[in-house]
């Protein structure tokens, strides 16, 4: 059954209001012919404050200088065609709030008056999302890089310039910032065929500790992490790089002292032992004197006396270099 | 026991590191200076664990001449403040830990034998540990065997086996000529 007119303009005028995105119609000079419900409830300016007159222009843009240079720029636009598309803007709603909006217009014929539908899409959250993401990845405090298919650098973190030295302008659209981490060719072709071998195997790699050279000349161990990501065909890695150096020197630190005060500990004690057991068999056999036997006594106390004070020195160093050790312990080792 | 050392050895005045276990250091001390007496060498002892008065009884009861040894004692001091040295047979230091004066006393001791066929003895590297850091005998010992070197004498570290850390028993191992685990 053939609509008419009437029902035409009904479902046309539902479909408008009920539409998601700001709907505007334009007439020349901007005047609004029309205003539908999610340019009310964005915006919040009714209808019957919109219709009629431009006035709305000044009010979503109310910072004059703002206002020019969209202006000029939508003209720049329209010099060369007459619709703009994705034309991103800032608009301050009725309640003060600013709200970012995506715009798209169409010329639409309309007898002797040409108008334009303008339809714009609130981003402000999705951008805020991105913002937000963004700003995880760049504050996060692990080195991330994200590369394209090509290896080229598409995201270098704040941590990433930070551990390298190497700014995000230094190295993002190129390639070349590994030949800089690591100089060295013969270590640089070791470092790519083993992760070569653990790509081809695994498409990607976990906790793989390399030695960078920083920007400053420091060596610094990082401890890479790989994945895939992406969709529809085109795959990005991304690389999180966690600086592990002051890990590593604590830990051999940690083993060095442990070694040393094993060997100051364990075999000292075996020599007292065997001191006063021997020193006791020749008691036995009558060849001491009571002032070597003594000597003896004192010097192994002696022994023993030292041996408690390394101990001490090394509850002492333990608790120095592990801050997460609970109070009642830090206390008790601290003696 | 079969000799511990190569008689070739000793006379090209090498330099040892003898490893043994606790309870055996003593009994390898005095088979040490047993086999090295026989081949006509005058041994300085240094030793930070038993009175000097005490070696030098085992000795005795071993067989071993008392005017092939002479002694330099870190722990008779210790208990008794006023022991007098016995020019020849023992000089005394205050402690272990002094190791300026163990070195005096070494060069000392070693040029007043040098007209004699001479090994340094030192007893023991791991008695050393209860008093010293790794770092400061490492350090010490590189200063007596550059010496040993430079005065062209033959020298031996006692140490107990299994005792010493991987990085402490590598710069030791440079140090020396040979290393002879006894246990």
């Amino acid at each position: 059954m053939e609509k008419t007119n009437e029902q035409k303009s009904s479902v046309e005028s539902g479909i408008l209001d009920n539409a998601l995105v700001m709907i505007a119609v334009l007439e020349e000079r901007g005047r609004i012919v029309s205003w539908n419900h999610a340019a009310e409830t964005i915006t919040g300016y009714s209808q019957q404050e919109v219709i009629g007159s431009n006035l709305i222009w000044k009010k979503l843009y109310p910072d004059k200088d703002y206002r020019t240079v969209i202006t000029l720029k939508i003209a720049g636009i329209l010099k060369t065609k007459n619709f703009f598309e994705n034309l991103e803007t800032t608009i301050r709603t009725r309640s003060g709030e600013s709200r970012t909006i995506l715009w798209n217009t169409k010329k639409i014929p309309s007898g002797d008056l040409p108008r334009t539908i303008t339809v714009g899409m609130d981003v402000t959250n999705e951008q805020e999302a991105m913002a937000f993401r963004g700003s995880i990845i760049d504050n996060a405090y692990v080195l991330i890089a994200v590369l394209g298919p090509l290896g080229t650098i598409l995201v270098w973190n704040k941590a990433a310039e930070r551990i390298t030295g190497y700014s995000p302008e230094e190295v993002i659209g190129r390639r070349d910032i590994w030949k800089k981490l690591y100089p060295d060719a013969e270590y640089r072709r070791a470092i790519t065929q083993k992760i070569s071998r653990i790509i081809f195997e695994s498409n990607y790699f976990e906790n793989l500790e390399t030695t960078i050279l920083t920007k400053s000349g420091d060596r610094r161990i990082i401890s890479w992490n790989t994945r895939q990501i992406g969709a529809g065909g085109i795959y990005h890695e991304i690389a999180i790089g966690r600086d592990i150096s002051e890990q590593r020197k604590a830990e051999e630190a940690l083993i060095a002292y442990m070694t040393e005060m094993t060997m100051r500990l364990k075999q000292p004690v075996g020599i007292i032992s065997s001191t006063l057991l021997e020193s006791a068999q020749m008691v036995r056999e009558g060849v001491l004197t009571t002032e070597e036997i003594v000597l003896v006594l004192e010097g192994q106390a002696r022994n023993a006396t030292q041996i408690a004070a390394n101990i001490q020195e090394f509850q002492t160093a333990i608790v120095d270099r592990d801050r997460s050790i609970p109070e009642a312990y830090r206390k008790f080792l601290e003696g | 026991m079969p000799d511990i050392f190569d008689v070739q050895d000793l006379e090209q005045k090498k330099i040892f590191l003898i490893l043994a276990t606790p309870g055996m250091i003593r009994e390898r001390n005095i088979e040490i200076i047993k086999e090295i007496s026989a081949q006509g060498y005058h041994t300085v002892v240094i030793t930070t664990n038993f009175p000097y008065s005490i070696l030098a009884k085992l000795y005795a009861q071993s067989g071993i001449p008392g005017e092939s040894v002479t002694f330099i004692d870190a722990v008779t001091r210790n208990s008794i403040g006023n022991a007098q040295n016995i020019p020849g047979v023992v000089r005394y230091i205050n402690n272990p830990t002094n190791l300026t004066d163990m070195g005096i006393a070494v060069t000392e001791v070693l040029h007043e034998h040098s007209e004699k066929k001479i090994c340094i003895m030192y007893d023991s590297v791991s008695t050393m540990l209860i008093y010293l850091s790794s770092a400061n005998i490492s350090k010490f010992i590189h200063f007596v065997t550059n010496k040993l070197r430079l005065m062209d004498v033959s020298g031996i570290f006692l140490a107990v086996e299994k005792g010493l850390d991987p990085m402490l028993m590598t710069q030791l191992t440079t140090f020396v000529d040979k290393v002879i685990d006894t246990a």
